[in-house]
């Protein structure tokens, strides 16, 4: 019995293996096609949370982001497009390393995608970023924060396209700082994100002027702030804000608990660093009241932000958060540049994108800056609203003033990058 | 009063009771004496209904009993007193007496409980653990006198009891039959036995081998005693 | 000092609701030798019972305290009617199996029709605002769980300590063959006992909703401190659970105090501290020690 399970063992490895070779062997064929467009295609794969923490702020709504910035590129185009034949596919990654790994693997040599999109999570965004490096395969990060990918880990044929610590940091941190409130405690999840935006934070309130009182890690995830809550106003000296670094579930946690705790009323305001509509939502508008955060877009921005949005409404039902709204757009400007350069193959792409300049509605001022691929652009400086003040839902920002694209992103010459 | 008819049980592959019968009658003590793993404890729990895996019939006041439940033939007149004597840490010693349903007509009164057992009395707000091992087993034998059951099913009592505290297991299964309680009685100690008993069944490999009455288990002492590897 | 002290009762309020789920978990294991991983689903739903009978039936979170629990024991009922008494003498892995399974299908329920971002809810009105316990101010919301679990506890104490149902429970969670072959019918109470342990879930989520983040995986996130509360307190005993319930609170509030980092690895350090000076856990009996 032992040996003929063995026998069989290898026969099912044997047949595995010829399929393995033969799979290599048809996906090396097209690809000795000559032409201007590989596999007469251009595929751009989506690798996002399709349901877990980040599937409302990315997820499926940043597929359809995608494949509507696809629709709206041939119809602009029309009988002039590049091809006809452009595919959307996606890819859940579960917000871990090892997974988007394998799966932009997959997508670059299997699938012959062309460009990859999205990737929430630092940690799972500078895998991919790796992967494009090896395979000098496109990809644009949408949905990370880490200033990782434009620093230390960047390269050629990644680039970084809606936001990073150092724009909230600079965004909220400075601002606040400036604003008086000195004295900061932060408290911020512990893993790769969190100790990121502490490090900015804690950089930004310095360069304005202010100093930390104290940062402490939580534990993540977390529904007991409590203690920190407790802690805040005896440090000395007192802070005159808290800063939270949380996000999703935890930041309603420490907003709830911030309330409960009266904070505000003992002298500690809140700062945010990084704040969805969709949080406000669960925690209700009149409890963030006033409460100022930094974000490079948001749907009621101006007209042509809430024409856009308009339409994604219509297409998902929901309205788009930034993430969205920067997958379209990126999307859109690699098409585009395919369009220019007639050609999809990376090289040809990323030369025709570097120091590209452009505005749209989503990046006002922006540039694909060659030096570390940082793709900067305005970020914004917005507030809650009064509750009597919101018109609709989702409608819970208003604009307090727009940080310069120069200002929201760090000096190339300081992000540690070499392109090589 | 108690009819065992052709029992078998089983752990698993392994079959433990080959087919047990026996008969225990109205008012008589009688005891069951076997070697370390001949199956007695088995036995008492298929009696009782805890033991899944068992065939043949077991009757009470000439009704079948064999497919009730535990808790049904305990209040048809059972009396159970498992081989570690079933007192409960997490009650105390009268929550220990009070916790089974009184079942018959002729069930103790806890003043007579506590009359009878004074020990019991003085310390009814303990835990039922705290008391000593001589003790709990007389609480776990008054809890049966004050349900009001028929028969008194005891495995192996005087397991690990001091002398003085044997002969005082005796004087309680004395009085337990002088109530008109009908007993049975696991007991490896055949000396004990032929005191408190009227009749014995040996046990081995899962069958009755033997039914002695007193006087023979007094001559034959030396022999059984052999037997059972004492 | 009242810094300290704050801290303490930081943590006897986290505990409370450690304790009211720890205290279900502990009374379903000892009735039915079955570890319940769907409670903290039911935790879960506690909260959007508490969130869709406000915003469906406009419903007040009072209302809620009593109408979610009741309901969420009906439904533990039927569960354990239909499948988890099926468990009692099976192999422990299908055990798992089946309440793991559970927690999923109602967390991914949830999750279909809600989403994974958290749902509003607000704080009744009266329990706005702080009072003043003499050494520090506290919110009153905050006072308020606590002294509901503590007096929630307490009740199920006296329940379990005097009555006759709560004698039959303790014999039953320490020995349930035993108390079957005494004359006590132990399978027609370990249905309302589950219900009763699913309901204390319930109600620990509606206790949260107006404090903590409603969302589909609110109780996953916090079942395996739940998991080591009970192995803390000892398995099965009830006042044991709720015992650890209150000192796990309050360690995590200093660990999270002195130490943030490592609070969270507090707990399971406790435990395993635990675990090797007393395997029974803090309250629990070592089989055979009083024998
Ligand atoms: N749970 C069990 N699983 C498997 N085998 C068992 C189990 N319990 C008992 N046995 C076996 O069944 C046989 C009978 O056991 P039982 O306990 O009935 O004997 P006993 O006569 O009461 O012994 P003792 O005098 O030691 O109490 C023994 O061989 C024992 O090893
Ligand atoms: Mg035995």
């Amino acid at each position: 019995m032992a040996t003929k399970l063995t026998t069989a063992g290898a026969l099912t490895a044997t047949i595995a293996m010829g399929a393995v070779i033969a799979g290599c062997a048809g996906a090396g064929g097209p690809q000795s096609d000559s032409g201007a467009i590989t596999d007469d295609a251009i595929k751009l794969g989506v690798i996002t949370d399709l349901s877990g923490v980040y599937s409302e702020l990315a997820g499926p709504n940043a597929v359809e982001a995608v494949t509507m910035a696809v629709e709206d590129f041939k119809a602009e185009h029309g009988e002039d497009v590049v091809t006809q034949n452009i595919e959307v596919t996606d890819a859940d990654h579960q917000n871990k390393p090892e997974i988007a790994n394998t799966t932009a693997r997959e997508m670059y040599d299997r699938d012959g995608v062309d460009a990859i999109f999205d990737v929430p999570t630092s940690s799972a965004a500078l895998a991919v970023a790796n992967v494009a490096k090896q395979n000098q395969k496109m990809y644009f990060n949408i949905g990370a924060a880490t200033t990782e990918l434009t620093g230390e880990q960047c390269n050629a044929y990644t680039y970084h396209y809606a936001y990073n610590t150092y724009m909230l940091a600079h965004g909220t941190g400075k601002t606040v700082t400036e604003q008086g409130a000195e004295n900061w405690y932060i408290i911020y999840p512990d893993y790769a994100f969190g100790q990121d935006m502490n490090k900015s934070f804690t950089a930004a309130i310095k360069d304005a002027g202010g100093s930390v009182v104290k940062a402490d890690p939580t534990p993540f995830p977390n529904d007991n702030f409590s203690t920190f809550m407790t802690k805040a106003p005896t440090l000395s000296p007192k802070p005159d804000v808290m800063g939270t670094m949380q996000a999703g579930g935890d930041l309603v946690n420490v907003v709830k608990q911030y309330n409960e705790f009266g904070l505000r009323d003992k002298g500690v305001e809140l700062a945010v660093g990084l704040m969805f509509d969709t949080d406000i939502a669960s925690i209700g508008v009149d409890k963030l009241e006033g409460t100022l955060y930094t974000t490079p877009w948001f749907w009621n921005l101006d007209d042509q932000s809430r024409e856009w949005a308009d339409r994604f409404k219509d297409r998902t039902g929901t309205r788009p958060t930034f993430d969205h709204a920067a997958n379209y757009s990126a999307a859109m400007q690699y098409l585009q540049a395919i369009q220019r350069a007639g050609s999809d193959d990376a090289d040809t792409v990323r030369e025709e994108l570097d120091g590209h300049t452009f505005d749209d509605f989503f990046a006002r001022n922006a540039e694909f800056r060659a030096a570390d691929h940082a793709v900067t652009h305005d970020a914004h400086l917005a507030r809650v609203k009064e509750e009597s003040d919101v018109e609709e839902d989702f409608d819970f920002t208003e604009l307090v003033e727009t940080i310069p694209a120069d200002e929201a992103y760090m000096d190339a010459a300081d992000s540690g990058c070499e392109m090589g | 009063m108690l009819n065992v008819d052709n029992v078998t049980a089983r752990y698993g592959e392994a079959q433990v009771l080959q087919g047990v019968s026996l008969d225990v009658d109205t008012g008589e003590v009688v005891t069951l004496v076997g070697r370390n793993g001949a199956g007695k404890t088995t036995l008492l729990r298929c009696l009782m209904g805890l033991h899944r895996s068992m065939t043949g019939d077991i009757r009470f006041d000439g009704t079948s009993i064999a497919t009730l439940s535990p808790h049904k033939r305990c209040r048809a007149g059972l009396g159970y007193v498992p081989d570690d004597r079933g007192i409960y840490a997490s009650l105390s010693v009268e929550e220990n007496l009070t916790l089974p349903p009184v079942v018959g007509p002729d069930a103790w009164s806890l003043e007579k409980v506590y009359e009878t057992f004074p020990v019991l009395a003085e310390r009814r707000r303990q835990a039922g653990t705290h008391l000593s091992g001589g003790e709990q087993q007389m609480l776990a034998m008054a809890r049966v006198l004050r349900m009001g059951a028929r028969i008194l099913l005891a495995d192996e009592p005087t397991e690990g009891l001091a002398p003085l505290l044997v002969r005082q297991i005796g004087e309680i299964i004395r009085t337990v039959k002088e109530h008109g309680v009908t007993v049975l009685l696991i007991e490896q100690n055949v000396h004990f036995a032929s005191t408190v008993a009227d009749r014995h069944y040996l046990i081995a490999q899962g069958r009755v081998v033997e039914s002695l009455d007193n006087a023979e288990v007094e001559q034959r002492e030396h022999e059984l005693l052999e037997y059972l590897g004492i | 000092m009242s810094g300290l002290l704050q801290q303490l009762f930081n943590g006897l309020v986290s505990g409370s609701f450690y304790a009211l789920l720890a205290l279900g978990l502990s009374v379903i294991f000892g009735m039915l030798g079955v570890v319940n991983f769907a409670h903290g689903a039911f935790y879960m739903l506690g909260a959007f019972g508490a969130f869709v009978l406000l915003d469906s039936a406009g419903l007040s979170w009072w209302l809620a305290l009593l109408v979610v629990p009741i309901l969420l024991g009906v439904i533990g009922m039927v569960l354990e009617r239909l499948f988890v008494h099926r468990l009692m003498h099976l192999f422990p892995l299908y055990n798992f199996l089946l309440t793991f399974g559970i927690a999923l299908i109602l967390q991914d329920l949830i999750r279909m029709k809600y989403g994974v971002t958290s749902q509003p809810y607000a704080r009744p009105s009266i329990l706005d605002g702080s009072v003043d316990l003499g050494l520090f101010t506290y919110p009153k919301y905050q006072v308020f769980v606590f002294v509901f679990s503590i007096a929630l506890s307490g009740l199920v104490w006296l329940v379990l300590s005097r009555t006759r149902v709560g004698m039959i429970v303790r014999a039953s969670t320490e020995r349930a063959e035993l108390t079957q072959s005494l004359g006590i019918d132990v399978r027609r109470w370990v249905t309302p006992v589950f219900g009763f342990g699913i309901a204390l879930a319930g109600l620990a989520g509606v206790l949260a909703a107006p404090m903590r983040a409603v969302n589909s995986s609110m109780g996953a996130d916090l079942i395996i401190v739940i998991f080591a509360v009970v192995v803390i307190g000892g398995l099965g005993s009830v006042l044991g659970s709720v015992a650890a319930g209150y000192i796990v609170g309050m360690v995590t509030a200093i660990g999270n105090f002195y130490v943030p980092a490592l609070s969270q690895s507090l707990v399971f350090v406790l435990m395993a501290l635990v675990l090797l000076l007393r395997p029974a856990g803090l309250f629990g009996r070592e089989e055979g020690v009083h024998a």
